[in-house]
């Protein structure tokens, strides 16, 4: 027989008959009522917001007891200075600037905004270079086999190690804190970057290619958006790293800074300003990995990570 | 739709092989298949796992180079993908950054097809009607079960109004229940459209189900060992007399004893 006449006008009508009776069947089967309106229950406003009230309640404690603890307990506060005064070396020193020509700064917020500048200053520099580079590597393999050596090689250096020589190099500048920075950041986000490339998932170049995508596109539509949340994560490790730089940086050269007013208060027995400045440290490293969690939730929610 | 006499997509001599670049050797995947496909037709390839299927399909995508024989669609040697051929990915190959609209947009996006705006906006309508996702949208595929990722990878392929339809076990990782349900869409909207579909598959039933033809392909190198014609009039997936008749349990059993060797074979590695 002809697969022609196998496969008559008549069956192709009788199939299309019977396609439409199914997806009638179907539509009727779709409850309208299958997504419900849940209200307001006390439960429910629990459940959103229990981790915070948690985290707050127990460092309310948390301060509470290191504040009963230092003020009966027989502890000199050179070692561990009550919460409160820790507290009030924060606000004064945030609230206050240093006037003006003052040889040195008792002023937190001068220092903190030194630190910060620098910092941002590093990271926006070693994100220039990190993704681009990143990328790069990934995309080509003769970019990446000459690179690959020199950057696993200063990946892998203890960063602290390189101090002294840019020290020499720069003197005690600001310029040579920043470029700390940069030398500690820019790693993971140039691996991070290169990870993400050569990871996109076959399938979905394969996907790209048989609709039509010629290489400009593979990498616009495909490889980008796909290493996008890698470049996100690979910038959360070089904050991390970053601020190590920074207080690496000011401790050991520098007459500003949060790190030079670690050492500074330390000196001068002032051990309140000294837990003012770590505690200064805790919430801005936190604030800006979490501004990336919450950058890279909302640019690639399909990942779904699981956060620690 | 019926089927016509025009060859669409013709192999002859297609050798397929890669290279194993540890051992310095060259591994043959598909040797020397000889296959006309013709318009309108619904083949099935069927044969252990490894056996070159995909190679095949890859091959006529333009995906992958050949090392020997040709393939040609519509007469022309397949050297690059095109708008004409639309594959299905067993791991549905969305993106997962865009929504179930976008995603089926996206060949738009790629190539200039020459049609407008509207024209765009009305066949993405079509697409999501005839798979069933309208109301579906803006859903991002991780929103989405494993059998509508599939609807969607099947409406993006269907976007560009393609001759033919390259299916890739598109329903391997689907469970059974669904699977039957769309087995039973993908013979409606093949159907309806009326396009040639190159369809793989580990399943016999689904491959009796679907075909008009089912390419029984041997193990190492791949090899067409058999050619079974498939004459159940359409739609069998909705026609409970299909599976149970006689014809349906000789041919599964013809069927299996053609690759039940070739599959004892690649669990013992030989």
């Amino acid at each position: 027989m002809e697969l022609s006449q196998r496969r008559s006008n008549a069956d192709y009508e009788r199939g299309i008959e019977m396609a439409k009776a199914t997806e009638q069947i179907q539509y009727e089967t779709d409850d309208p009522n299958r997504i419900q309106d849940v209200g307001w229950t006390f439960k429910e406003v629990w459940r959103r917001t229990r981790g915070f009230v948690v985290t707050s309640v127990n460092l309310i404690i948390f301060f509470i007891l290191w504040e009963i603890v230092t003020t009966y307990g027989n502890i000199n506060s050179l070692f561990l200075p009550k919460a409160s005064a820790m507290f009030q070396e924060l606000w004064v020193g945030m609230t206050t600037r240093a006037p003006e020509g003052a040889v040195f700064s008792g002023s937190i917020l001068d220092h903190f905004l030194h630190s910060f500048t620098n910092l941002m200053t590093g990271l926006a520099i070693a994100m220039a270079i990190g993704i681009p580079g990143g990328l790069l590597m990934g995309g080509n393999k003769y970019v990446e086999s000459i690179l690959s050596p020199y950057v696993w090689a200063l990946a892998s250096l203890p960063r602290i190690a390189l101090v002294p020589l840019f020290i020499l190099f720069l003197g005690f500048t600001t310029t040579m804190q920043v470029t700390i920075i940069v030398i500690s950041a820019v790693f993971p986000i140039v691996i991070n970057a290169w990870a993400g490339v050569k990871t996109t998932e076959k399938s979905l170049l394969a996907a790209a290619k048989v609709f039509g995508a010629n290489r400009v596109q593979l990498y616009y539509k495909v490889v980008l958006p796909y290493t996008l949340p890698f470049i996100i994560s690979g910038i959360q490790q070089g904050i991390g790293r970053g601020l190590i730089g920074v207080v690496i940086a000011e401790l050991f050269g520098g007459s500003n800074g949060l790190g030079y007013l670690i050492q500074r208060s330390a000196d001068t027995f002032n051990t309140a300003m000294t837990f003012a400045v770590l505690l200064l440290l805790i919430v801005m490293s936190l604030s800006l990995i979490n501004f990336t969690r919450w950058l890279e939730a909302k640019v690639a929610p399909w990942r779904n990570v699981n956060h620690l | 739709m019926p089927i016509s006499n025009e060859n669409i997509i013709v192999a002859d001599n297609l050798t397929i092989s890669y290279d194993l670049h540890r051992e310095r050797k060259k591994l043959i995947a598909l040797q020397d298949i000889n296959l006309e496909i013709k318009k309108g037709e619904f083949v099935v390839l069927v044969g252990p796992s490894g056996c070159g299927k995909t190679s095949f399909i890859n091959a006529v995508s333009g995906l992958i180079p050949k090392s020997g024989g040709s393939v040609k669609v519509r007469g022309e040697e397949v050297t690059a993908p095109g708008p004409d051929r639309a594959m299905v990915f067993q791991d549905y190959a969305l993106l997962p950054w865009r929504t179930v609209e976008s995603n089926i947009r996206l060949p738009y996006e790629l190539q200039n097809l020459g049609i407008s705006e509207e024209e765009k906006k009305q066949r993405v309508k079509n697409c999501l009607e005839l798979v069933d996702l309208a109301g579906f949208e803006k859903s991002f595929p991780y929103e989405l079960s494993g059998g509508m990722k599939q609807r969607v990878g099947i409406a993006r392929a269907l976007a560009t109004n393609p001759d033919i339809l390259l299916a890739d076990e598109p329903f391997a990782a689907i469970d059974a229940m669904t699977r039957e349900a769309m087995q039973a869409e993908m013979e409606r909207i093949v159907m309806e459209t009326g396009q040639t579909c190159v369809f793989i598959t580990h399943s016999i039933d689904e491959a009796i189900l679907l075909g008009d033809r089912v390419v029984v392909i041997s193990y190492r190198p791949g090899k067409i060992k058999e050619i079974v014609n498939i004459d159940f009039p359409r739609p069998r997936m909705n026609n409970s007399e299909v599976k149970i008749s006689k014809t349906y349990a000789e041919l599964r059993d013809h069927i299996w004893n053609l690759v039940k060797d070739e599959a004892m074979q690649t669990t013992r590695g030989e």
